[in-house]
């Protein structure tokens, strides 16, 4: 008896609820840390809870000391307001969360019993979360499926929390998730993720929805290097068939605007087009040929530009002028990526005379550098976690201002010229502290490389911590470093990254094709952080050369480049291309006559004009998203009517007043339009309507009309 | 719903080939598929609210907005809220006059305004508390966004706009709201917002992209004025404009592969609607106020502020859903010249220039959409971002002030509603003694966002998303259902 009696005290004490294990996961499931609730950042109706539970401690004590503790009745459980108003018993402006005849509710009614314990910390939480299944592949929509959630704790244990886990879909019109029965319904053909959520764990369970209609047979393209392989690797398995390449010229307008922001000029699309050299040798020697030119460096400066936020708004005018110059140089040269961001991140000095030191006065405070450097640079947004964990990541508050840590001790001072300004590292008084209980935070790497040495505990000093900093960031060994890179610079080419948005990586946001990215990643680090042999890398593949043009299998896919996308142009591209194709000149103010709008030095230059009205970023935040290349009906009235296109084509001294002068046929001058404007001879029927166009009326203003429409097709306005 | 950020989606699933046909025939008209989906999706937005709200006074009353923004902060006590018991050092030199509403009394130099009050709600119980200091553009911010800025500095100076900005309400209306006319969706009358350096904060789409951006004109509508987008060029006449649309419909067409490609980009459509806004001219025209009587134009006052008002009723009687009006002094200008931060001096200014020409203005706008009967279904808002300190000559803001100055106050102070269903004749609220803050019913700018949303028939808690994709709230404000009659 007394045995029996001990056994069941011992059970009763396994099976004790804790706050921990038990309720937490509750409070996260019915909703009530979520934003809209108790987790805003104001809490709701006085109660406030972390968000999402990220921080059980502060909840606990939330719960037992606000009201002076009259959220529970030890001795009758079933007052307590923690089961009244979620039950809505007394009113509750969240409604009901559960019913009284629940397990939710039986579980905090027994820990209430129990004295409410919060469990201990090093046993009662979970160590890991395993999904099954790890992966899904559908063979048609309609199919589904059920999901299995584990927990794992310290002592080996395991629990089923599928009920209490939060399962999400990125893509519920590909992949429906029913919570209540915990399973994943396939909508239509796609790809999507699972997101799972557990007491600040996390997992993902990737989706695939196979097209079910049958005859697919996988027909090989020809592969230009290993990344069409690994491309159609994962094609052929989700029965997608790619498009084939794309014609000489088109190719030609697709490159010359990709590489170098700029359109192919008649003569040189003439020639590529007759040049009788194979295809695909003709294409890299024309490749090679566009990186060699002055405009791929301006080009891709203006890039970089946007993302360092080159700006005379926090540069001032020399100071930007300095920092364009340091970007181009760095660029021109092809010095490794790895060492111009090291550069930049352990710059010092003068902004005139150390213009790389610019970096550090655009955002001039730790945490701003710390958000901008891990999202330019790892393409992490770390964001969230400055006010609570990260939702959908595993970075924490903590993490944020360790981070941080690293450029508190970076000082901004005025230097002796106007406009000046001095980067120095400080010597004291810098520390980086936690906004919660001001305790210092040590400088401490987001994830760890292999082979960086630790950090110290003690005596860090200023400048120390930015070179262990970037010796950490560019390392070899760094696993978002160069995978960031890889993947923005696969999206200037496709029009969205392997991992899209770009900036936003995590685990939650997974590869379309992750051996793609990995390959590719290492073959970037193998060869010393090359951009230059990164883009001709993509540029040779046959997925680059692809064509718009969709088959039956691929028309759906808009994520696996089994084919190329049309991308309207970017503001400074259409601008050069306009005048390109008009022979106007471009004249902005403030830079010299014939300055393109790619070599602008930022967006002060042209300012609320065609460029801005076009989306041009203004360099205010380090995101790619401030590009905007959607089209607006501000931008079509633009176009048709104002003054950019219709003056152009109407400039004296331009491309249509010169042919005609020149005493061309009529057909030289329709060809001539349609390879300067949509680099491409026109086909018979487009040359013959252009030639009666032509005899309708007066020659000029018809040719001024034939250039206006060419101007305004789709043709010119995106890449294709 | 977990959303993960991403680009806009491109390609169409949801809608299905059948209502793309459907699209393409009233293309012309101006339903881009941009729109079309954001129809859409405004449509199951829209019945959700109707379900949320079925019955409710004013709900989806309004088709149009008249936003008239008094930049600048109008001194409540000396115009809309005078406090004739006060100590004089907080009454001031203007005495009180009658109005149409019973018991209610408003500035002597109001005269028109007193006798046009039969038409609206002239609410004295605006107020909140800003954070930290409370200079013009962060409380500009508060007032058109919905949200307090978060990036303030010490002085209280804000940066320039930017796509990380909340946006104004009239850039969410032109969003949810698609055209059915060829006429513009936003018009910002007759200059941006602006304080010292700092121009368009507050007045912009912001993180809904510079599509949705108001239509801004820049030109004073007193002089003859320029619209070349929206007018035939000289050298570009109608049949001109036609031929080169036949041969951009033919330049398209032969490159079947690139259209299919793009045929969920709705380029066609906005391309219609470019060229119906040109050719029809029902823009430009709206616009054009040489089409009005002289005697109307001097009714509403022969300057830029009275000029913009008439322009705003022609762009609503055009179909344009949501027009700014903007009090045409920097808001942080010199009171001598009709700025209403009226620091340095407040009772000359506001007696000489200022109150006559708000007073003709505002008053002739309400009388004359009355009787054209489009007070039914567009709200006029008359507001400013704050009110002025009750007691002259002490600083409130931080900002020096003339013996005779009042500061900024933005813990109580006064607007002017009208239409959609708005009680006609009626005070909301009051204001204690001193006119320093609500004494009943107080109405935080929020709110009186949420009830504008409201008569749109927009739900206010309905979820939006920044450019980062995350949620956020359309408006944290209470319907004020009490302001209709």
């Amino acid at each position: 008896m007394k045995l029996f009696l001990l056994s069941n005290a011992l059970v009763a004490c396994l099976m004790a609820e804790t706050y921990l294990k038990d309720v937490a996961p509750i409070l996260n499931k019915a909703g009530c840390t979520s934003g809209p609730c108790h987790g805003a950042a104001k809490g709701k109706n006085g109660f406030k809870l972390s968000l999402r539970g990220y921080d059980p401690q502060f909840d606990y004590e939330a719960l037992l000391y606000d009201l002076s503790g009259r959220r529970f009745n030890r001795a009758e459980p079933g007052k307590s307001l923690m089961l009244t108003k979620p039950t809505q018993e007394i009113p509750h402006g969240g409604g009901q969360r559960f019913e009284q005849t629940s397990t939710y509710y039986k579980t905090i009614f027994n820990w209430i019993a129990q004295g409410v314990p919060f469990g201990d910390p090093l046993k009662d939480v979970v160590s890991a979360l395993a999904v099954e299944p790890l992966d899904i592949a559908m063979a048609k929509p309609g199919e589904k499926l059920g999901l299995k959630v584990m927990a794992s704790y310290p002592d080996g244990s395991t629990r089923n929390v599928t009920r209490e886990a939060t399962i999400e879909s990125n893509t519920p019109d590909v992949a429906r998730i029913d919570a209540v029965q915990a399973t994943v319904a396939g909508e239509r053909t796609g790809e999507a993720t699972l997101l799972i959520r557990y007491a600040g764990k996390y997992a993902t369970i990737p989706v695939a929805v196979l097209n079910p209609k049958a005859g697919f047979v996988w027909k090989p393209l020809v592969q230009h290097n290993y990344l069409d392989q690994l491309i159609d690797a994962k094609l052929q398995k989700m029965k997608i068939q790619p498009s084939g390449l794309v014609n000489d010229a088109a190719f030609l307008r697709r490159v010359s605007l990709d590489l170098t922001g700029q359109l192919p000029a008649p003569d040189e699309v003439r020639a590529f087009v007759t040049d009788v050299t194979p295809g695909k040798l003709k294409r890299s020697r024309k490749i090679d040929q566009l990186m060699a030119r002055p405009a791929y460096v301006d080009e891709w400066t203006m890039k970089w530009g946007d993302l360092l936020q080159s700006s005379r708004k926090f540069l001032g005018e020399k100071g930007t002028y300095g920092f364009r110059e340091w970007i181009h140089e760095s660029l021109a040269a092809n010095k490794p990526y790895d060492g111009w961001v090291r550069e930049l991140i352990t710059s010092s000095g003068s902004s005139y005379e150390s213009p790389e030191a610019n970096f550090y006065r655009t955002t001039r405070d730790a945490k701003a550098t710390m958000e901008k450097t891990t999202q330019v640079f790892m393409g992490t947004r770390m964001v969230c976690a400055q006010c609570h964990d990260h939702p959908f990541e595993k970075w924490t508050q903590n993490q944020y201002y360790e981070m941080a840590a690293f450029f508190s001790g970076v000082g901004v001072r005025p230097g002796y010229e106007v406009g000046e300004e001095i980067i120095y590292n400080q010597r004291a008084d810098f520390e980086m502290k936690h906004p919660k209980d001001s305790r210092v935070m040590m400088p401490k790497y987001l994830v760890a490389a292999v082979g960086t040495p630790p950090l110290p505990e003690h005596d860090f000093d200023a400048r120390k911590r930015r070179e262990a900093f970037a010796n950490w960031l560019t390392s070899r060994e760094n696993p978002m470093f160069a995978k960031s890179a890889v993947n923005r610079v696969w999206s200037y080419f496709f029009g969205r990254g392997i991992i899209d948005p770009v900036d936003d990586i995590r685990a939650s946001n997974p590869p379309v094709n992750a051996a793609l990215l990995d390959a590719l990643t290492k073959d970037f680090i193998a060869h010393n952080f090359d951009l230059r042999y990164l883009m001709r890398t993509i540029v040779n593949s046959r997925a680059y050369q692809a064509s718009i043009v969709t088959n039956e299998w691929n028309a759906g896919d808009s994520t696996n480049f089994s084919h190329m996308t049309p991308r309207r142009l970017g503001a400074e591209q259409l601008m050069d291309a306009v005048a390109q194709a008009t022979g106007a000149r471009p004249n902005f103010p403030e830079v010299p006559e014939d300055t393109l709008a790619s070599q602008l030095p930022d967006p002060h230059v042209g300012k609320e004009g065609f460029l801005d009205l076009f989306g041009r970023p203004t360099r205010e935040t380090a995101c790619e998203c401030e590009r905007r290349t959607e089209l607006s009906l501000p931008q079509a009235l633009n176009l048709v009517n104002g003054a950019t296109i219709s003056d152009a084509v109407a400039d004296p001294k331009g491309r249509v007043a010169k042919l005609v002068l020149s005493g061309r046929s009529d057909t030289a001058l329709v060809e001539e339009l349609y390879l300067a404007a949509l680099s491409r001879l026109p086909s018979k029927a487009e040359s013959g309507s252009g030639l009666a166009y032509l005899a309708g009326g007066s020659r000029t203003g018809r040719a001024q009309d034939l250039l206006w429409a060419l101007l305004n097709s789709k043709a010119f306005l995106y890449s294709w | 719903m977990l959303s993960i950020p991403g680009r806009a989606v491109r390609n169409c699933d949801g809608v299905s080939r059948r209502e793309l046909m459907r699209i393409g025939s009233i293309g012309m008209m101006g339903l881009g598929l941009p729109n079309f989906l954001a129809q859409k999706a405004s449509a199951a937005n829209e019945s959700a609210a109707a379900g949320k709200y079925a019955g409710a006074r004013g709900f989806g009353q309004a088709k149009s907005v008249i936003m008239i923004f008094l930049q600048g902060g109008p001194s409540h006590i000396d115009i809309w809220d005078p406090k004739p018991n006060a100590a004089a050092n907080i009454r001031g030199e203007f005495k009180p006059i009658p109005t149409k509403i019973k018991g209610t009394h408003i500035s002597e130099h109001m005269p028109m305004m007193a006798q046009a009050l039969d038409k609206a709600t002239l609410i004295r119980s605006m107020s909140y508390t800003p954070n930290g200091l409370f200079n013009h553009t962060a409380a500009i911010y508060q007032m058109l966004t919905g949200y307090p800025p978060d990036k303030v500095s010490p002085s209280g100076q804000l940066e320039p706009p930017n796509g990380a900005d909340f946006p104004n309400i009239g850039s969410h209306i032109s969003k949810m709201k698609p055209m059915t006319e060829p006429v513009l969706p936003f018009v910002e009358l007759p200059r941006p917002l602006q304080e010292s350096g700092i121009i368009g904060k507050g007045g912009a789409a912001g993180f809904l992209g510079k599509a949705y951006d108001p239509y801004r004109m820049y030109q004073d509508p007193v002089k003859p004025i320029q619209l070349d987008d929206l007018s035939l060029r000289k050298d570009v006449p109608a049949d001109r404009l036609k031929d080169r649309f036949a041969l951009l419909k033919g330049i398209n067409g032969s490159m079947p592969d690139l259209e299919k490609a793009l045929d969920s980009y709705a380029i066609d459509e906005y391309y219609g609607k470019a060229y119906d806004l040109v050719l029809s001219g029902k823009a430009r025209d709206a616009f054009d106020l040489t089409k009005e009587k002289d005697t109307v134009r001097e009714r509403y006052g022969m300057h830029t502020f009275g000029q913009s008002t008439l322009m705003a009723r022609r762009l609503i009687e055009a179909g344009t859903k949501f027009v700014q009006v903007n009090w045409p002094s920097v808001a942080n200008g010199d009171p001598e010249t009709t700025a209403w931060d009226t620091h340095a001096a407040n009772f000359g200014p506001l007696k000489n220039l200022h109150c006559p020409k708000l007073d003709r203005s505002l008053s002739a706008l309400l009388e004359d959409m009355d009787q054209r009967g489009m007070l039914k279904e567009t709200m006029v808002v008359a507001i400013g971002e704050f009110g002025r300190s009750p007691k002259i000559g002490v600083s409130t803001s931080g900002n020096s002030n003339a013996p005779d100055g009042r500061d900024h106050w933005p813990y109580c102070y006064s607007a002017v509603v009208a239409g959609a269903g708005i009680a006609r004749g009626v005070q909301y609220g009051e204001s204690d003694a001193t006119a320093s803050s609500p004494k009943e019913k107080p109405v935080h700018p929020n709110d009186l966002l949420a009830t504008v949303y409201y008569a749109l028939g927009v739900d206010p808690d309905m979820e939006i998303r920044n450019h980062l994709n995350q949620p956020r709230e359309l408006v944290k404000g209470k319907i004020v259902t009490d302001l209709f009659g």
